[in-house]
């Protein structure tokens, strides 16, 4: 199982859950997978610059974006505006 | 058994409910609820005792959010498509209107870019409305500062298919079969910056309150002036210039129980958004537009607010509105402003009801 972690805003939408563990072969699906998907996909089908996915310590977008393979013990991580500015 | 008033104030960082005594001169406050989000518009809804909530997000985008336990439990519904073909996105929600009495499970929502929703399941789906989306003079439409925004949705009391709502700026519309077409109604409402000065359509009204006791009065706070119609928008008669300090401003109170009584808060024009005279000041009519008296006892001094378009609110006891400094303001007994918070984020949206305990 992959584990997804999300931040604190998105969690408050998914029931105050941060972690999820979903059966995914890719980025992308992993995502759909959450319940929380239609405001992640929203936000990265532009792609937008405030929200970030990696795969690891790997930003996704620089291996595949949503096609970007995952398999167990993998970890993606949503990260929600990182500027602070 | 009624004890006072809540409000729902929509706020730049969440929602904050406000509640006080009859007499409205303390107020608690509880929040933020959906921490983190834009609350641009929150209501109750009387009808079933759901509180509903226009909420957007700069990364996540439009939400409407709904809640049947008073604000512990929110479900979000994002389920407001738009035909593939329109060449539109939907931008924002920025005005949730309950619908007739009669519809307990119908909902309409005013939204960005100059769109109408409307739901028959209390809000969990959604479906735009073709005649809005497709009307014949959305090209004369242009965005304002805050976007080309579809507010005002206002539904007669007595006939539901009597409706009436506002595009900034595209102007007033109203429809007499429920929202299957839309006709302008816009004589005699002036567009200020344009060469022809009165066209069919293109104003940009900045809020637009149907009187609920008056058949066929409806007010406007217009970017260009403010205005009344006493024959259901067929025709207008323009009421800023008697003691007025000028006609922009946003905001439109009203008195549920006297319709020639009106208040609105005059701001210093659309380059500057902010009140006069280096004061916060509202201004009351108690003769349907014909002469206005400033009334500002209990407001600060000096000054330079500014008050969102959402962000006022009345019922049969009061006025109350909301600024962008974080302040929320309740009109008391003896005519005087109490301030019922302050440091609030940017106030959004004020909206009131009574209090039951």
């Amino acid at each position: 199982m992959v584990q997804v972690m999300l931040p604190s805003l998105l969690a408050s939408q998914a029931g105050e859950q941060r972690r999820f563990e979903v059966d995914a072969p890719t980025v992308g699906e992993a995502l759909q997978a959450l319940p929380v998907a239609d405001l992640v996909m929203r936000a990265l089908v532009k792609p937008d610059p405030y929200l970030l996915v990696y795969v690891n310590d790997t930003n996704a977008a620089e291996s595949g974006g949503m096609a970007c393979p995952v398999s167990e013990k993998d970890e993606i991580r949503v990260l929600s505006i990182l500027a602070g500015g | 058994m009624v004890v006072g008033v809540r409000a729902l104030i929509g706020t730049s960082k969440g929602l904050f409910i406000l509640t006080a005594g009859t007499d409205r001169r303390r107020w608690d406050i509880e929040g933020p609820m959906l921490a983190g989000w834009s609350v641009f518009h929150a209501v109750v809804d009387h009808r079933t005792g759901e509180w509903i909530a226009a909420a957007n997000h700069m990364v996540f985008g439009p939400t409407i959010q709904r809640s049947s336990d008073e604000g512990r439990t929110w479900t979000r519904s994002t389920d407001m498509p738009l035909p593939a073909d329109c060449g539109l996105e939907l931008k924002a929600v920025w005005h949730v209107e309950p619908g007739h009495a009669t519809q307990p499970d119908t909902l309409f929502l005013g939204a960005d870019p100059g769109l109408l929703f409307r739901s028959d399941d209390r809000g969990a789906s959604w479906h735009v409305n073709e005649a809005l989306l497709h009307h014949r003079t959305r090209d004369t439409w242009n965005p304002s500062a805050g976007g080309l925004m579809c507010h005002g949705v206002q539904i007669d009391a007595a006939d539901p298919d009597l409706m009436f709502l506002a595009v900034s700026a595209g102007g007033a519309f109203r429809s007499t079969d429920a929202g299957a077409s839309w006709a302008p109604i816009n004589k005699g409402v002036e567009i200020d910056m344009l060469p022809n000065p009165y066209p069919e359509s293109g104003q940009c009204v900045h809020k637009l309150v149907l009187h609920p006791g008056r058949p066929g009065r409806v007010w406007q706070q217009n970017h260009c002036g403010v205005y009344r119609s006493d024959d259901h928008g067929d025709s207008w008669d323009r009421v800023d210039g008697n003691g007025l300090p000028g006609p922009f401003g946003f905001v439109l109170m009203l008195s549920p129980g006297d319709p020639d009584v009106a208040y609105v808060i005059p701001e210093r024009s659309y380059e500057y958004h902010y009140t006069p005279d280096r004061r916060l000041s509202v201004y009351k009519t108690t003769n349907a537009g014909k002469a206005w008296d400033r009334m500002d006892a209990g407001l600060p001094q000096p000054a330079w607010a500014a008050v969102m378009r959402e962000a006022s609110a009345f019922d049969t006891e009061s006025v109350y509105f909301g600024t962008q400094s974080g302040s929320l303001f309740a009109l008391t007994d003896d005519e005087r402003w109490c301030e019922g918070a302050r440091h609030l984020p940017p106030v959004l949206s004020v909206e009131v009801s009574p209090w039951s305990k």
